[in-house]
């Protein structure tokens, strides 16, 4: 997952697509509208068309297909789940179950893979709590320093024979090498909050203030949310 | 297993819905609580969230399965109740975000990791001066998991009891996830074992009960 994340992560800050130059807000509009319709679409008809925009959305940004799909796939072991009971024997049912959630993940690997989360959070900050807020930020910013961390440990774990041996060693011995992690989070945090105040923190991370600024590419967004909705009404009595 | 994320659409509304309005309620409640904390109480938080995500990418391979770790019993007892809440909404929000569980079951998502993660602290002082902090320590992540699976299980019941599924079907979605929650019991609390051994020898200043620097007031 972390190199899944990773290139997400780059292609949002490296794409040159009309949609990577779109702001934010209109993207996290159409996005919801998105996962609400796929939600709560009651035709089969209409769900298909839903992923095929959502496809549409995620090629037409230069997304990897393969990354795409994989990021995207992680509803599908969970979703077998309900598949599994309530299967009736029509494949009308377990596309229904498939569908709903594939569309959602592929419309948030969509948003992520086209907008710097400085850019996507600032908007989510403002509606949450403030520590909160600055959590998104703060944790976002050490997630991926944490996991090459730990990446590594796990290297070193196994390279020096951690992985092998009766399970109870081998699980405590993990415990162990994440105990390392929490005493570097700690340390990090010594470190972020004294480079914190050396740049002046307010008390507040504020993110960005041009995720709401309109271009011309968020005509493009307009015009995919009519799209949308024109196809929604159309669609949503049939089967 | 309590992280096995939901994902957009499976669940009925009745469930998500009351699910997202309830973890905003303790969010917005949270924060009153904290709203003194310092800036470095906070970056250490969100180290810790990041700790959280990052163990969840780890696989640990255990016969034809890979296990995925959440760490959020040792991180309830190092953090506390409110922060840990916050913590697990963060974690699992920016995993919505790239597709990992959904974006209207985020709450809900939070509710069943996060319920057994705030009772983490108050099971680890319960049983601190009796069993000394290690035993105190796996056992507060035995009883995260305990609470976290159970609400999971709880969940998913619900849901299939909403949606009229049968209950020989119900027994067979039983019959596959009960395995693998106690499982993850024994599995979280054997490595949570490891990691209060750990802190306990280098920082145990850390964990309650000890002079911890970012448990100071600024």
């Amino acid at each position: 997952m972390i190199n899944t994340l990773a290139q997400i992560d780059y292609l949002a800050s490296a794409g040159r697509t009309p949609w990577h130059r779109a702001s934010a807000l209109s993207k996290l509009l159409l996005a919801a509208g998105l996962v609400l319709l796929a939600v709560f679409a009651p035709s089969l008809l209409l769900l298909a068309g839903l992923y095929a925009v959502a496809w549409a959305l995620a090629l037409t940004a230069r997304l990897p297909w393969r990354l795409t799909l994989v990021a995207s796939g992680y509803p599908v072991a969970f979703t077998l789940l309900f598949v599994l009971a309530r299967w009736d024997g029509t494949a009308d049912t377990p596309l229904r179950l498939l569908l709903r959630p594939l569309t959602a993940s592929l419309v948030a690997v969509w948003l992520v893979g086209t907008t710097p989360y400085p850019d996507l959070f600032a908007p989510l900050s403002r509606l949450l709590p403030r520590s909160v807020g600055d959590g998104l930020f703060l944790t976002y910013r050490a997630l991926f320093e944490l996991m090459r961390r730990t990446s590594g440990l796990w290297r070193a774990l196994r390279l020096r024979g951690g992985a092998s041996g009766p399970v109870q060693r081998r699980l405590t011995l993990a415990g162990e090498g994440f105990a390392t992690m929490v005493l570097y989070g700690f340390e990090r945090s010594e470190r972020l909050y004294a480079t914190m105040r050396l740049r002046g923190h307010s008390g507040r991370i504020c993110g960005c203030h041009h995720f709401a600024e309109g271009s011309r590419a968020d005509l493009l967004v307009a015009a995919a949310g009519l799209i949308v909705t024109a196809g929604a009404v159309l669609l949503w009595r049939m089967p | 297993m309590s992280h096995l994320h939901i994902p957009d659409g499976v669940l009925p509304v009745l469930l998500w819905a009351p699910g997202l309005g309830l973890a905003l309620l303790l969010l917005v409640l949270g924060a009153r609580a904290l709203r003194g904390a310092s800036p470095q109480r906070l970056a250490y938080q969100s180290a810790l969230g990041a700790l959280v995500l990052a163990a969840m990418v780890v696989e640990l391979p255990l016969g034809p399965l890979d296990f995925h770790l959440t760490l959020v019993g040792p991180v309830g007892v190092l953090l506390g109740a409110v922060s840990v809440f916050q913590v697990v909404f963060v974690a699992n929000a920016i995993l919505a975000l790239v597709g990992h569980g959904g974006l209207t079951v985020v709450g809900l998502n939070a509710l069943v990791l996060g319920a057994g993660a705030v009772l983490a602290r108050s099971v680890y002082v319960a049983f601190a001066q009796r069993w000394g902090p290690t035993v105190a320590l796996t056992v507060a992540t035995a009883v995260t998991q305990i609470v976290s699976g159970a609400l999971w299980l709880a969940v998913m019941a619900a849901a299939m009891h909403v949606q009229a599924v049968g209950p020989h079907r119900v027994k067979l979605v039983a019959g596959v996830a009960f395995p693998l929650y106690l499982a993850g019991i024994v599995i979280e609390s054997a490595v949570a074992f490891g990691v209060a051994r750990f802190v306990i020898r280098v920082r145990p200043d850390l964990l309650p009960g000890g002079a911890t620097p970012v448990e100071k007031p600024k």
